[in-house]
C-alpha cells in the first residue's frame, strides 16, 4: 500500500520528467527503460511504513516536498578543491556537484594501465552498448521505489572498469559534493563498476557538503567482481546536515573474489543505505564494517542483504550505531544461505549505543537458511556507555563530555581496525570525534 | 536436578533399544491417529450473524455475551486476512467449517462420561479418573468443544481457586468474565483473534484469588475429534495479587485428511506480585509426508503483567500441526515485572512454523528472557519471529534473547527474524542467534560407541533442547522428549 501518489508534491514535481533530455536520450533501449521505470515509480509512489523494507523509515515528510529536476547551474558552482582532499588518498578523482560531473575539479589525466574511468554522461555519448545490461534493469520490489526513480532519471555517474589481472595501486576517489542551488534539487547518479578476473582496486566514495542545502540525492551502484578480483571499498558519508541521501548498492562476487566494505556515516538528515550483495562464485568472501553516529534529528537506515549462493562462501559483518539527541538509527542485516550453498560461514554483529532519552534504535538481524552444511550466527545489542568506565575516566579528571566522547569513539573504532590505509583510518577517527556532540 | 536424572533413567532403554525395534518404530504411524465414534451435535457449516446467535443460544449465554460475539464478528468482516508471515497457506473457506460440535450424551459427572471417550484419553495417556489423583493433576478435558469432565474441583474450591470451563464461567462468574475477557487480547486485535471472539466454543477459565498458591498444577487436554470442525478455544487465566499458578496445556488430534483450523485465544492477567507459568505441548496432526492434511494452528496468546513485580512465563514445545503461527507474548506493564519465553519448535516433512514471542517493556526495571530452539528436518520451514520493544518509560529494561536453529537435511529452511525497537537509553537489549547442522564430530562419537544414528540424533537433539525442557513440569518433559523422538523418525539417512 502506498500514499495516493498523484496528490503528493514529490510526485507532482516529476510531471515534466518524461520530457527531460538526459545524457543518452535518443538511445531506444535507454529511453524505454527510463520511461518504464518512471511510470512504475509514479504509479506506486513512495513506500509507506507498511512496506517491510521501510517499516522504520517514514517518507511522509519527503513526499510533501517538491524538488527541482536537477540543478542547471551545477557546472558553475565554485567549490574549494582543498575540501575534496582526503589524507592518504592521491589517485584519480571524479567529482560530481549536485549530481553533475565536473571535469575542472576531477583528476583523470594520468590513469594507470588497466583502469578505465569516465563519467557516465560521456560513456553514454561515446560507447553506450556495454552499459545496456546494467541500465535496462527493472525493479519490481515494492521497497525499491528509489531504484526505479534512479533508473528513470540518472544521467551521470561513474563508469569504472579494471582489466583482468590489473592491480591498481592508488585508490580511485569519487566525490559527491552537495552545494546550495536555486531551490531544492533532486539529483540521481548511477555507478557501473566492474573488476575483471584477478583485478584489484581500492575505491573511495566520499559524500560532502560545500554550502548548506536541502537536496535529495539518489545513488545506485552496480559492482561486479569477476573471479579472483579484490575490492576495498571505503565510504565516508559526510553529506550536508539537511540533505537526504538514498544509496543502493548491488554487489556481485565471483569465485574466489573478495570484497571489503568500510562505512562511516556521519551526515545527512535522512539517509538510507541498501546493500544487496550476492556471493555467486565458490569461495567468495565479503567483509562489511560500518558505523553510524547520529545527533540532532538525523535518521539513518542501513539495510544489508547478503546472499550466499555458492560453495564455501564467507561473510563477516560488524556494524555499530550511536544515536544521541533526537535521532533515530535503523539497522537491518539479513543473511540468506540459499539451497545448496554448503560450507557457508556467515556472521553478523550489530551493536548500538543509545545515548539520549529521545533517541531510538531499531535493529533487526535476520537469518534465512536453506542449506545444512552451514555456520551462521548473528548478534545484536542495544545499550549505553558503561557507567563504571565513565566514572573511571571522570575520576582521572576528564570532563563528562570528553569522557563520553572518548568511550563512544572507542566503541566505534573496532569497525575501522581492518582498514588497511592507516592515514585514512586516522582521518576516520578524527572525523568521528569531530562529529560527536 | 533429581527430577531430571529420573527422567533420563526411565528413558535410557528407549534410547538404546535394538535395531529391530528401531525398524518397527520407523514404520510407526501417527500414534494419536484414531477417531472416536460418538454422535456429535453440530451446527451446520457456515458463518453468519445467525450462526453466531445460534451458537450463543445453544450454549445458553446471557445477552451481553451474544452482543460481545456479534461485535467481534462484525469487526472480523472488515479485516483482511494477514499474509506477512513466512508461511504458505492455502485459502481457508470459513463457510465450510462447522463452528460447533459437542458430544450428544452430556455427562453430569465423570462416571457418566462415555467410556469410549475415556478410552480415547486413555490411549493418549491423559491421567483422568483415579489416575488423575495419582498423578496429582486436575484435568479439565475439552473433547471437541464441550468440557466433559472436571476433577479436583472441590480441592481447588477449598483453596478459593476457580477452575472451570469458559461456558460455566460465563454463567457462574459473569462479573469476572466481563471484567477480564478481551482485556488482554481485544476483540479486534487480529484477524484470527476476532474470529475466535465471535465463535469461540469453550475453553478454560482459571481464577486464583489474592495470595493463593494454586495447590496443584492445572491441566487441560485439547482434542479435535469431529471432521470439518474448527476449534476455537478461549482460555482466560487471572492471578490476583501474590497468587501463583502453573497451567499445562497439551494437544493431540487424530488423523484427518483435510486441513482443520484451530484459532485459539489465550489471555493471562497477572496482578501485583502474581506469577503465572503456562506450558504447552502441541502435537496436533502435522499432515503426511507430502503435506496433505494437518492442522492450521493460528493462535493468539498474550499475557499482561499488570501489577508490579508480576511474572509470566511461557514454555512451549511445538511438534505438530501443518502450519503453526503463534507468538505467546508478554506485556510488561508493571514495574519490575518479568516475562519469559522458552520454546522448542520442531518441523518435519512439509510442516511450516512461524513462531516466536513479543516482549513489550513498559514498566520500569522490567526484564525479559527468550530462549528459542528451532529444529527443521525434511522439507519443512521453521522461522523464529520476535519483537522486543522498549518504550520510553521503561527505565532500566533488560532483555536477553537466544535463538538457535538446528538443520537436519538439505531441503529444509531455518530462519530468524528478530525485531528490536528501543526508545529508552538505560535499556540493555541483547540478541544472539546461531544456525548449524548436527555436528559430524558429535555424531561420529556416538556412532563409534555403537549407538545407532537415529538414537544419536535424538540424543543430540535432546541436548540441544535441554534448556527449554528444564522449564517444563516433569510429566510434560517426558512427553516432550518422546514426541521429539517420534517426530524425528525418518529424518536421518
Amino acid at each position: 500500500m502506498s500514499q495516493s501518489p498523484a496528490s503528493l508534491p514529490f510526485i507532482d514535481g516529476l510531471r515534466d520528467a518524461a520530457g527531460l533530455r538526459l545524457p543518452g536520450s535518443g538511445l531506444a533501449w535507454l529511453d524505454a527503460a527510463r520511461r518504464e521505470n518512471l511510470e512504475a515509480f509514479i504509479a506506486a509512489g513512495l513506500p509507506d511504513t507498511r512496506t517491510e523494507a521501510w517499516k522504520y523509515t517514514a517518507l511522509r515528510a519527503l513526499g510533501q516536498r517538491r524538488f527541482a529536476l536537477g540543478d542547471a547551474a551545477a557546472a558553475s558552482h565554485s567549490i574549494d578543491t582543498h575540501a575534496l582532499k582526503l589524507p592518504g588518498v592521491d589517485g584519480p578523482r571524479l567529482v560530481f556537484v549536485n549530481g553533475v560531473f565536473r571535469a575542472d575539479l576531477s583528476r583523470l589525466e594520468t590513469l594507470p594501465p588497466g583502469l578505465t574511468l569516465q563519467p557516465l554522461s560521456q560513456a553514454l555519448e561515446s560507447d553506450p552498448e556495454p552499459l545496456r545490461f546494467a541500465l535496462s534493469r527493472h525493479y519490481r520490489e515494492t521497497g525499491d521505489a528509489f531504484a526505479r526513480l534512479n533508473a528513470a532519471l540518472a544521467g551521470d555517474g561513474t563508469v569504472l572498469r579494471v582489466a583482468a589481472g590489473a592491480r591498481i595501486a592508488k585508490p580511485v576517489h569519487i566525490c559527491f559534493v552537495g552545494t546550495a542551488a536555486q531551490g531544492d534539487v533532486a539529483w540521481h547518479v548511477r555507478n557501473v563498476i566492474e573488476l575483471g578476473e584477478g583485478a584489484k582496486l581500492d575505491l573511495i566514495e566520499h559524500h560532502l557538503s560545500s554550502a548548506p542545502h536541502k537536496h535529495l540525492g539518489t545513488l545506485a551502484s552496480d559492482i561486479v567482481l569477476q573471479n579472483g578480483a579484490q575490492l576495498q571499498h571505503v565510504l565516508l558519508q559526510n553529506a550536508g546536515e539537511d540533505s537526504s541521501l538514498i544509496r543502493r548498492g548491488s554487489l556481485h562476487l565471483g569465485a574466489r573474489s573478495q570484497a571489503a566494505l568500510h562505512v562511516l556515516e556521519l551526515g545527512g538528515a535522512l539517509v538510507r543505505h541498501d546493500l544487496h550483495a550476492e556471493l555467486r562464485g565458490d569461495e567468495a568472501r565479503l567483509d562489511t564494517r560500518g558505523v553510524f553516529v547520529l545527533r540532532g534529528r538525523q535518521h539513518i537506515d542501513t539495510q544489508l542483504s547478503i546472499r550466499h549462493q555458492a560453495l564455501n562462501t564467507a561473510s563477516e559483518s560488524i556494524w555499530r550505531g550511536v544515536a544521541d539527541e533526537r535521532s533515530r538509527g535503523v539497522f537491518r542485516g539479513a543473511i540468506v544461505v540459499a539451497e545448496g550453498a554448503d560450507g557457508a560461514d556467515a556472521s553478523l554483529s550489530n551493536k548500538n549505543l543509545l545515548l539520549s532519552a529521545l533517541a531510538e534504535i531499531d535493529t533487526k538481524p535476520e537469518l534465512e537458511i536453506y542449506a545444512d552444511e552451514v555456520k551462521a550466527a548473528h548478534g545484536a545489542t542495544v545499550g549505553q556507555l558503561d557507567e563504571r568506565a565513565l566514572f573511571y575516566l571522570r575520576s582521572r579528571g576528564l570532563p563528562q563530555a570528553e569522557a563520553r566522547a572518548l568511550l563512544t569513539a572507542a566503541f566505534c573504532r573496532a569497525v575501522f581496525a581492518t582498514l588497511p590505509n592507516e592515514t585514512l583510518r586516522d582521518h576516520f577517527s578524527d572525523a568521528l570525534l569531530a562529529h560527536l556532540p | 536436578m533429581t527430577i531430571e536424572s529420573r527422567t533420563a533413567e526411565t528413558d535410557r532403554p528407549a534410547v538404546l533399544r535394538d535395531n529391530a525395534e528401531v525398524a518397527a518404530a520407523l514404520g510407526r504411524r501417527y500414534d494419536a491417529g484414531f477417531v472416536t465414534d460418538i454422535e456429535t451435535d453440530s451446527l451446520p457449516p457456515g458463518l453468519s450473524e445467525d450462526i453466531v446467535r445460534q451458537l450463543s443460544a445453544l450454549k445458553g449465554e446471557p445477552e451481553w455475551m451474544t452482543e460481545w460475539r456479534l461485535k467481534a464478528y462484525r469487526h472480523w468482516l472488515t479485516m483482511p486476512a494477514p499474509h506477512w508471515a513466512k508461511l504458505n497457506i492455502g485459502a481457508i473457506d470459513f463457510q465450510a467449517i462447522s463452528y460447533y460440535a459437542s458430544p450428544k450424551n452430556r455427562p453430569k459427572s465423570l462416571d457418566e462420561v462415555d467410556p469410549k471417550l475415556l478410552e480415547t484419553y486413555d490411549k493418549l495417556g491423559v491421567p483422568l479418573h483415579e489416575r488423575a489423583k495419582l498423578a496429582g493433576v486436575a484435568v479439565d478435558a475439552v473433547f471437541d468443544s464441550v468440557s466433559v469432565g472436571t476433577t479436583f474441583r472441590k480441592e481447588l474450591a477449598e483453596a478459593g481457586v476457580i477452575f472451570c470451563s469458559m461456558s460455566e464461567a460465563i454463567k457462574e462468574h459473569p462479573e469476572l468474565v466481563q471484567k477480564y475477557l478481551g482485556s488482554v487480547v481485544p476483540v479486534g486485535d487480529n484477524y484470527f483473534a476476532a474470529l475466535n471472539s465471535a465463535v469461540f466454543s469453550d475453553g478454560s477459565f482459571v481464577f486464583i484469588p489474592k495470595g493463593v498458591r494454586c495447590p496443584m498444577e492445572l491441566s487441560t487436554y485439547f482434542r479435535i475429534n469431529a471432521g470439518h470442525t474448527g476449534q476455537f478455544e478461549r482460555t482466560l487465566i487471572i492471578a490476583e495479587e501474590g497468587a501463583y499458578v502453573s497451567y499445562l496445556e497439551g494437544c493431540t488430534a487424530p488423523m484427518r485428511d483435510e486441513n482443520q483450523l484451530h484459532a485459539a485465544v489465550v489471555e493471562l492477567v497477572a496482578l501485583e506480585q502474581a506469577n503465572i507459568k503456562y506450558s504447552t505441548v502441541q502435537n496436533w496432526y502435522p499432515g503426511d509426508e507430502e503435506g496433505r492434511g494437518g492442522i492450521y494452528n493460528f493462535v493468539t496468546k498474550r499475557g499482561d503483567c499488570r501489577g508490579d513485580d508480576s511474572k509470566i512465563s511461557w514454555t512451549q514445545v511445538e511438534t505438530g500441526s501443518a502450519i503453526t503461527w503463534k507468538y505467546p507474548s508478554c506485556v510488561l506493564r508493571g514495574d519490575r515485572s518479568v516475562g519469559e519465553f522458552y520454546s522448542v519448535a520442531l518441523t518435519h516433512h512439509r510442516q511450516q512454523a512461524d513462531t516466536g514471542t513479543k516482549m513489550i517493556h513498559i514498566g520500569k526495571g522490567t526484564k525479559s528472557k527468550i530462549v528459542s530452539k528451532g529444529i527443521s528436518a525434511g522439507r519443512s520451514s521453521n522461522s523464529y519471529r520476535g519483537l522486543v520493544k522498549v518504550e520510553k518509560g521503561a527505565e532500566g529494561a533488560r532483555n536477553y534473547t537466544q535463538c538457535d536453529s538446528l538443520l537436519i537435511g538439505k531441503k529444509c529452511g531455518a530462519h530468524t527474524f528478530p525485531y528490536m525497537e528501543v526508545k529508552n537509553p538505560s535499556a540493555i537489549i541483547e540478541h544472539e542467534a546461531t544456525t548449524s547442522k548436527i555436528s559430524d564430530d558429535q555424531l561420529f562419537y556416538c556412532l563409534s560407541r555403537g549407538i545407532s544414528e537415529e538414537d544419536a540424533v535424538s540424543m543430540i537433539v535432546d541436548g540441544f533442547c535441554k534448556q527449554v525442557f528444564r522449564e517444563l513440569p516433569m510429566e510434560f518433559a517426558v512427553e516432550a522428549k518422546k514426541l521429539l523422538e517420534v517426530s524425528l523418525e525418518g529424518a536421518v539417512g
